[in-house]
Order: C-alpha cells, then structure tokens, then sequence
C-alpha cells in the first residue's frame, strides 16, 4: 500500500506541477470568505467597546486566521467533481482498476494542500499582521491541534464522498451540495464562533458533524479550549469520522448497484 | 435602440424555453435560492444579537445592503456571467467568427445574448429583502429617493459589467481566464457587508479593483440617506467613465483575434 501511494503521489505531483498557478489561485476561495467575517466582526466588536462575550478584536482575529488554515486544509471538492466524473463517463475505467478511486483523491487532494500551504501562511500573515492578532495558546493547544486537524481533514473528506455518492441516485448534485455548504455556513462557526451564537444554534453545531471539522480545530489553534475539552474534541472528531467511514461503505455499495455507467 | 430591445426579449424567451426543459432543475435552484438568502440573513442577526450598530449601520440598513447585495449579483448572472461565460468558449475555439458576422453591434451581442433565467430568483428575492428592510427602517422613502436608489442600482451593474468586460477581453491575449474570473466572484462575497468595514488595503481593492464594494454599498447609502442626488451623479459619471474604458479595451482586444484558423 505504501508503495502504491509513493507511485501516486510522484504522479500528481507531476500533474499538479502544471497548473501551479491555478492551484495558488483557487487558495484564495479559502481566504476570503473569513477575512470577510473577520472584518463584520470587528466593526461589530469595536461598536461595543473592543470585546463581545469573551472575545476581544484581536480574539476575533486569532479565531478567523485560525479559520483561515483550518478550512484550507479541510478542503475537499469531491462531492463537486464526482458528478462530473459520472457525467463525462470517467468513473468506469476507475472502477476497472484494482484501487478503489477513493484513494486517487486522497493524494490529489494530499498534493493540492502541500503545495498552497507555505503561499496561504503568507497572506495569513499579512491579515494577521493588519488586524493584530493576539495569540494566548500553550504548547499543548499545538500539540492538540495536530491530531485534531488530521481528523478534521479526514473528516471533511469523507462527508464529501458521501454526498458524492448520492449522484448515483439523482444524477445532479447541485441543489445537495447547496444545501450541505449553507447548513455549513450556518453551524460551521463561519458566521460567529460557536461561543456567540444563540443556543439553539450551538446545540445543532454541536450535534452536526460540520463544526467537528471547522470550529472546533480552529479553537483548538486559537487556544482558546481547556486541555479537558480539547481531548472531548478529538473523541467527537473521531466519532463522527468513524460514522462517515460506515456511511460511506454503506453508500458506496449500495451506490454501484444503482450505477449504470454513462454511455455503456 | 428598439431593435435591440426587441432582440434581448428574443434572446430572453429562447433562453426561458432551454430552461424550461429541465423544469426540476429550475425549482430546485430557486429553492437553493432561499436556502442562501435566508442563511445570510440569519447570519446578519446573529450578528446584531451582539450589537445595534456596525459601522453606523443598523440591522434595517443592514437588511437593505444584503438585499441590494443580491440585486446586483442576481443582475449581473443573470445576464452578463452566462454570456460572457460563451464568449471565452467562442475565443478559444474560434467560433467568435459567426457573432462577428452578424450585422449588429458585437459587444451587445456577446454581453447579452445568454441569459441564465433561474436568477431571476435573485431579483425578486433580493428585491422582497429590500421591501423588508425598508419597513424595518421606518422611514418614508419620497419617489425621488426611489429614483436614486434604482439609478444607483443601474449604475452598480454597469460598474460591474464593465469590470468583467475587461476581464473577458484579456481572453483575446491570453486564452484561458476562467481563473481569473472565478477570483473575481469570489470577491463579490464581500459586498455582503458594507465596504467601510474593511480596512483599507481591502477597501481600496474592493472599490476600485472589484467595484462590487461601490456597486453595492452606495445603493443601500441612498436608501440609509448617507448620499444624496450629488453623489449618485458622481456614481453615474464614474460609470461612464467605466463602461467606456472597458468598451475600448473590448474594441482593441478585438483586433487581436485571430478566428478559427488564422
């Protein structure tokens, strides 16, 4: 298995190293919707004073450059491109091979995040440095947040393949993926951290899976959890990881039963 | 002037008829529709949970912005993204040559020839937000107050227009810029909230570089009584100044193509 990764891996790279440009570009689609937040909130922070609840601006700033990183390395576009994949009848050869397709996509998107990484920390650092972040984390909220980003990664990867396997049964996914970025949107901790939302909001956020892989690895970053909480984190984390795992085993069997190949 | 009026209702009812071949796909994204307005929304008040005003700005005005917001968005894919979308196929393939044959204007042609009707959902949408938000603020608004605020929301799509126009034309250079224009709808995102919120290396490019700042904020201003007829007449002569810009660019970048098998 390694083997077979390190073969893959030397593939993309090749493939991603002709589009560099276009890879640095599509980094920004990261950055812009917290810097966006980041701002709203701000002004809202500074209309009362410099601190709401427990945040104070620069809190604010710490949590949304923590959202930045956090959400960059959470990226996964499966559930976009799979459609298309079906549409254009690329999955049939895929399927033919003797590695499952899910693995082709790790590394893809593996190589996308390794080579936007360093360009995404330097414009992180231009924001941090124009909106003056403060940053009031320990070593351990570092060591917590390793594991807990792995998760999160993982997480979000396969929440886009089960949404990607819904294709096989409608066809078009649009409206599906709409609906699963807008719930993001509003129990991701995009709109406010999840300590300023009204509580029914923090209960779905809490019992979705969408902040397990958002939220709450960018808290964990900002250092802004106790050691006890961070660690019931990283159990919910793997939890949900788990269930998306069964889920997608499930979806993806049932799914090929379902397939008829484009064209065959 | 009739007669490309008579033409866009031509392009308008063709369009509508596509569309209308795939009827679930059309509710379907009206419905994603509400889905986004109403989540924006709901993030506008989470927001004014913790505060009465941001920058100035009250949760009516807000409400006003958030629905001029999607006028202008819903304005500009409705008509000028999905044309320009077949504009960059038509130059990288070469099949610019049959519009170019036509016997009318060009640049109406390929700004306004594919329509995407499902954004009419945006509109009226963003319209109904709008009358929302009026309410909320309270105050009349006077019939001259009304003309501003639409002239002011014409002037915001022609800024806009003229920004892709000219991105689109790079086309003509260097072939592929889809990118380039992705960048830019990501930009939009920001006119969410009103551009003085931002610090001003983002105000700067948000206003001149992605006018979407501009094209956005000074409706609601007309509607918050922050500007009056003065600036309005400044907004229009600047997109003047703006539509006839990308205009020449278009005409120069024109020159360069070279058609299908030249």
């Amino acid at each position: 298995m390694i083997r077979i990764y390190r073969q893959l891996l030397v593939a993309q790279i090749q493939a991603a190293a002709q589009y560099r440009i276009q890879a640095v570009l599509w980094m920004l689609f990261s950055i812009i919707r917290p810097v966006i937040f980041l701002a709203a909130w701000t002004a809202v922070s500074n209309a009362q004073g410099g601190s709401i609840g427990t945040y104070t601006t620069s809190d604010f700033a710490a949590y949304y450059i923590a959202l930045t990183i956090v959400g960059h390395l959470t990226t996964a576009w499966n559930s976009f491109e799979f459609e298309f994949e079906i549409r254009q009848g690329r999955l049939s050869p895929k399927l033919l091979r003797p590695l499952h397709p899910l693995h082709y996509a790790v590394v893809e998107n593996l190589i996308w995040k390794a080579t936007t990484f360093v360009p995404l920390l330097v414009v992180c650092a231009l924001v941090a440095a124009s909106f003056h972040v403060e940053w009031h984390g320990e070593w351990w909220h570092l060591a917590l947040f390793v594991p807990s980003i792995v998760l999160a990664a993982a997480l979000a990867f396969m929440i886009a393949w089960v949404i990607a396997t819904a294709t096989f049964w409608l066809q078009r996914i649009n409206t599906v993926n709409t609906l699963f970025q807008r719930v993001g949107f509003m129990f991701a901790g995009q709109i406010a951290p999840l300590a300023l939302v009204p509580t029914w909001m923090q209960i779905v956020s809490y019992s979705l899976p969408f902040a397990y892989f958002l939220a709450i690895p960018a808290e964990i970053l900002r250092g802004g959890v106790t050691l006890e909480r961070g660690l019931l984190y990283l159990v919910g984390q793997a939890v949900w990881l788990a269930l998306m795992i069964v889920a997608f085993r499930f979806a993806w069997r049932a799914g090929l039963r379902e397939f008829s190949a484009v064209g065959a | 002037m009739i007669r490309y009026l008579r033409m866009f209702r031509a392009f308008a009812s063709t369009e509508f008829q596509f569309e209308m071949e795939y009827r679930g796909n059309f509710y379907l994204g009206i419905l994603e529709m509400f889905l986004v307005i109403g989540t924006s929304i709901a993030a506008v008040l989470v927001m004014f949970g913790h505060t009465t005003t941001m920058n100035g700005w009250t949760l009516p005005q807000m409400i006003v912005l958030l629905g001029v917001y999607y006028l202008i968005q819903g304005g500009v894919s409705l008509v000028f993204a999905p044309s320009f979308e077949r504009l960059m196929e038509h130059v990288r393939a070469g099949t610019l040559d049959f519009h170019l044959l036509k016997p009318v204007n060009v640049q109406f042609l390929v700004s306004t020839r594919h329509l995407k009707i499902v954004r009419l959902a945006d509109l009226v949408l963003g319209l109904i937000v709008v009358i929302v938000g009026l309410f909320q603020v309270g105050e009349q608004i006077g019939g001259g107050q009304a003309l501003l605020f639409s002239a002011s929301i014409f002037f915001g799509w022609m800024l806009v227009y003229s920004l892709i126009l000219s991105l689109v034309t790079l086309a003509f250079w260097f072939v592929r810029v889809e990118n380039l224009l992705a960048i830019f709808w990501a930009f939009t995102e920001a006119g969410r909230f009103p551009v003085d919120v931002y610090p001003l290396w983002l105000r700067v490019s948000l206003s001149t570089i992605v006018p979407i700042g501009i094209a956005v904020t000074a409706p609601a201003n007309v509607i918050a009584g922050r500007m009056d007829w003065i600036g309005v007449v400044l907004l229009g002569a600047g997109t003047v100044l703006a539509v006839g810009i990308a205009s020449a660019l278009w005409r120069w970048g024109l020159r360069s193509y070279t058609g299908a098998s030249a």
